[in-house]
């Protein structure tokens, strides 16, 4: 096997493992429930703070 | 005999542009004789030196002193706690991010990535966030890119004196201790002149002027400036000011400071001969405050060209450097009722030529490799509107430049606006105010709502840029009437590109306060502000100073959705002083600029992953015990705002603090989790739900990687992942990620199709 076809698969096994360590650890997320509300934050700074054309 | 003098613009002041005071000054002292003046911009120096990785580092532990473990209890967090409470937050999410990209970010604006708004605004957030840092380190006090307030109130001399030793929260007194006083030891000048033009300077000053006074007591600490021409006789007159100035120069400063330095050459100690000086006399011991009379004003024509010698260029945040230029001083009209500019300038009106300026302007132009220019003006008279482009045509200035204007129907016509154009005029600042006729005539503005809309319009034609100064609250203005000024704006875009709108106060120099029953107000004092300039009032019709701030949110609200430049983070255009004039002197045309301001805002909304996602890599997650948005919307509150010392005038209004905790909630205690991106610069707050399923997405190393270790969501589950996803998208928090397509769940589909089924999405193969 050449090098980068080992890894590959390699890799391919981390992602597999990441897979089903993330799967054991959050299986019992069910999306219907999940309170999933984001809240993005904007406009920290208001013009309302300022006053350009006198500073 | 050498007699160096070294003029000092305090800290703090806009941070993209020299100001004008200290090269006028140090011209004229030139001229007259004296070789030695230097000049400290001490207000570009001290940000260039807070916002470095060095001095970030500092900020970050000493702020953690103050960490969010101590403000967080099981309970609810009460107002009073609040301020705190986000500083320390911001502090910990952003700290490190900042110290590695603030260089960069400094780099941005001062470079030609500065014209990539993808990299211009991460690059003005960071700034931003920087001195949140700096602040949170020396809290309460707060630093912006606008502002300077501590706890201590700007009317009070016992609080301002108090203010210039507290080594806690003055972050200027370490500051000039160990960056400015040993330059100045060194080259241990005879007189330092302070500008003062804005109240946020006030404190840093006197700051300065202390540790000068105690290090160099054979020098001589002037001051004087714009805001100093408000309140510096009564300032001269509080006890323990004489410890940190010697003197303080009113009005035009050349004049005077020339005599003054002529008199302390020649060792005399009597300075009562000195116009426009009021000055301590502590000849036997004694200490007295001496008022001269006012000194003769400057012939401006006869006055040399601004010398800008020495300024450190290269610190201004900004890819191109724009002087500024005053064609005169004072203002022509010298009717409106709210004007206070007398008592600044000094009496008088008066200009240079028009071929004078078109001389100068051609040497600065020349000699700093600039074609930038910010004409420094209250307003032009009719004659300049015309004799000003034709001079600068005639001589082939080649420069573009931006200036404030009045209302004038006849010189601002259609053939004027297109010589102006001509001649270089990228954007013009007009005082407009109101749009109600009644207020108008109140404010004597000598202007009607007729010739607004047309001299707005003919500059538009032109391709000239229009801001108007709006005003709300003037006395007797009802909500009705502020409206009406608002769906004026509205009907005037595109026209009318940028607003800056401010609430009226009342300082003890207009007419408003000198004849509060013209206007049907009753002034109201406050005996323990020895130095009140602003006053608070009751009105008798109208609205109230309090339904006038809450005006004020409602149309900056309008404004956003009516003004391109004011949608979503293209206000830091807005914000940075001449950064969208510099798009407009490299040849954008206005409606250019507000097309890609609008099509950012789209942007943010409209579109949608095509492939496989991935948490951004770098994302600094923290849980809270209290939701920051909350906190957020609660401190931005009118009443909130109020009890922070005011913006304009740097007072604290009374009482407002007592006000705003016993009337704004209580932040709960509820658990949330805040993402900060660096990238981006902007903070996203989820829910506990949503953050378990963002560290799952990220364990598993992508969206579609998570998803195939799940069964397969049902209708009502797909649609909630396909929100908080397309949210996440849209935010920066969920990035491409390299492994594939989108997860078929996720894919949009018309209304109707159910979970599952076959994307008609032409775009998309699986």
């Amino acid at each position: 096997m050449s090098t980068s076809k080992r890894n590959q698969n390699e890799r391919a096994d981390e992602a597999g493992q990441q897979e089903q360590q993330a799967a054991a650890e959050f299986q019992d997320l069910d999306l219907e429930t999940l309170d999933l509300e984001v809240e993005a934050v904007d406009e920290r700074i208001s013009p309302s703070e300022t006053n350009v054309f006198d500073k | 005999m050498s007699f160096p003098i070294t003029l000092i613009f305090p800290p703090q002041g806009h941070f993209t542009q020299p100001y004008l005071a200290l090269p006028c000054i140090k011209a004229w002292l030139n001229e007259r004789g004296f070789g030695d003046v230097d000049m400290l911009d001490l207000s570009i120096e001290a940000y260039d030196h807070f916002l470095t990785p060095e001095y970030l580092t500092y900020a970050r532990d000493r702020a953690r002193r103050h960490g969010r473990a101590q403000l967080e209890t099981q309970g609810p967090l009460p107002f009073d706690r609040m301020r705190a409470w986000r500083s320390a937050v911001e502090s910990e999410l952003t700290a490190d991010a900042l110290i590695e990209s603030i260089d960069d970010a400094k780099a941005v604006l001062r470079g030609e990535a500065c014209f990539e708004p993808d990299r211009y605004i991460p690059a003005v957030k960071a700034l931003y966030q920087g001195l949140r840092l700096v602040s949170a380190a020396h809290f309460p006090s707060e630093l912006t890119p606008h502002n300077f307030t501590m706890r201590y109130a700007n009317d009070r001399s016992r609080e301002v004196l108090a203010a210039t030793q507290d080594r806690e929260e003055n972050p200027f007194l370490a500051y000039f201790e160990t960056q400015i006083l040993p330059r100045l030891l060194e080259r241990r000048p005879r007189v330092v002149g302070l500008s003062v033009i804005y109240g946020s300077q006030l404190i840093p000053a006197l700051t300065l002027g202390r540790l000068i006074r105690q290090h160099l007591p054979e020098c001589h600490v002037t001051a004087g400036g714009g805001f100093l021409a408000y309140i510096g006789k009564k300032l001269m007159h509080a006890p323990g000011v004489a410890e940190c100035l010697d003197s303080m120069i009113f009005y035009e400063g050349e004049r005077p400071l020339e005599e003054l330095c002529r008199a302390l050459e020649a060792g005399e100690s009597d300075l009562s001969l000195i116009g426009s000086l009021t000055w301590f006399d502590r000849r036997g011991g004694g200490l007295q405050t001496v008022e001269n009379p006012p000194g003769h004003p400057v012939h401006l024509n006869q006055a040399p060209m601004p010398d800008f010698d020495g300024l450190p260029f290269e610190k201004y945040f900004s890819p191109a450097l724009v002087l500024p230029y005053d064609i005169n001083r004072g203002c022509y009209y010298g009717e409106c009722a709210f004007c206070t500019l007398p008592t600044v300038i000094g009496p008088g009106y008066r200009t240079r030529a028009a071929e004078t300026i078109a001389g100068h302007v051609l040497q600065l132009r020349d000699r700093y490799r600039t074609t930038h220019f910010n004409f420094i003006t209250d307003c032009m008279p009719p004659g300049m509107i015309k004799d000003l482009p034709d001079a600068l045509i005639a001589n082939r200035a080649g420069i573009t430049w931006w200036s404030d204007a009045r209302v004038e129907p006849k010189a601002y016509d259609a053939e004027g606006a297109r010589l102006l154009f001509e001649a270089g005029c990228r954007k013009l600042l007009f005082g407009f105010e109101t749009a109600t006729p009644r207020l108008l005539k109140m404010m004597k503005k000598g202007q009607s709502l007729r010739s607004v809309t047309q001299v707005v319009q003919n500059c538009a034609d032109a391709g000239i840029s229009v801001t108007l100064y709006a005003m709300v609250g003037f006395p007797s203005e009802t909500r009705e009437e502020a409206r009406a000024t608002l769906r004026y704006i509205e009907e005037s875009v595109p026209a009318v590109r940028e607003v800056s709108l401010q609430t009226f106060h009342i300082d003890e120099v207009a007419l408003t306060y000198r004849e509060p029953e013209r206007f049907g107000i009753r002034i109201l004092d406050d005996p323990e502000a020895d130095l009140q300039l602003y006053h608070d009032y009751e009105s008798e019709v109208g609205m109230t100073q309090a339904e006038a701030a809450e005006m004020f949110e409602e149309m900056m609200q309008g404004l956003a959705n009516a003004l391109p430049i004011f949608s979503g983070d293209s206000i830091f255009y807005f914000m940075q002083k001449s950064h969208y004039f510099l798009h407009l002197a490299r040849g954008m045309h206005p409606d250019r600029f507000a097309e890609l301001a609008q099509a950012r805002a789209a942007a943010r909304t409209q579109p949608k992953p095509t492939g496989d996602l991935e948490v951004r890599p770098g994302l600094v997650a923290r849980e809270l015990g209290h939701s920051y948005q909350r906190v957020l919307r609660t401190l931005h509150d009118p009443l909130a705002r109020a009890a922070r010392p005011d913006f304009l005038t740097g007072r604290f209004v009374g009482a407002a603090e007592e006000l705003a905790a016993r009337e704004l909630p209580d932040a709960p205690a509820e658990s949330r989790w805040l993402l900060y991106e660096a990238g981006v610069g902007e903070f996203v707050e989820l829910r506990p739900d949503g953050y378990r399923l963002l560290e799952a997405i990220r364990r598993a190393g992508s969206l579609g990687r998570w998803l195939r270790t799940q069964k397969a969501p049902g209708e009502r589950g797909a649609a909630a992942l396909r929100m908080f996803t397309q949210e996440l998208y849209l935010l920066g928090v969920l990035v491409p990620a390299a492994t594939g397509p989108l997860p078929d769940v996720l894919l949009p589909r018309p209304e109707g199709r159910p979970a599952g089924a076959p994307s008609d999405l032409p775009s998309r193969t699986h």
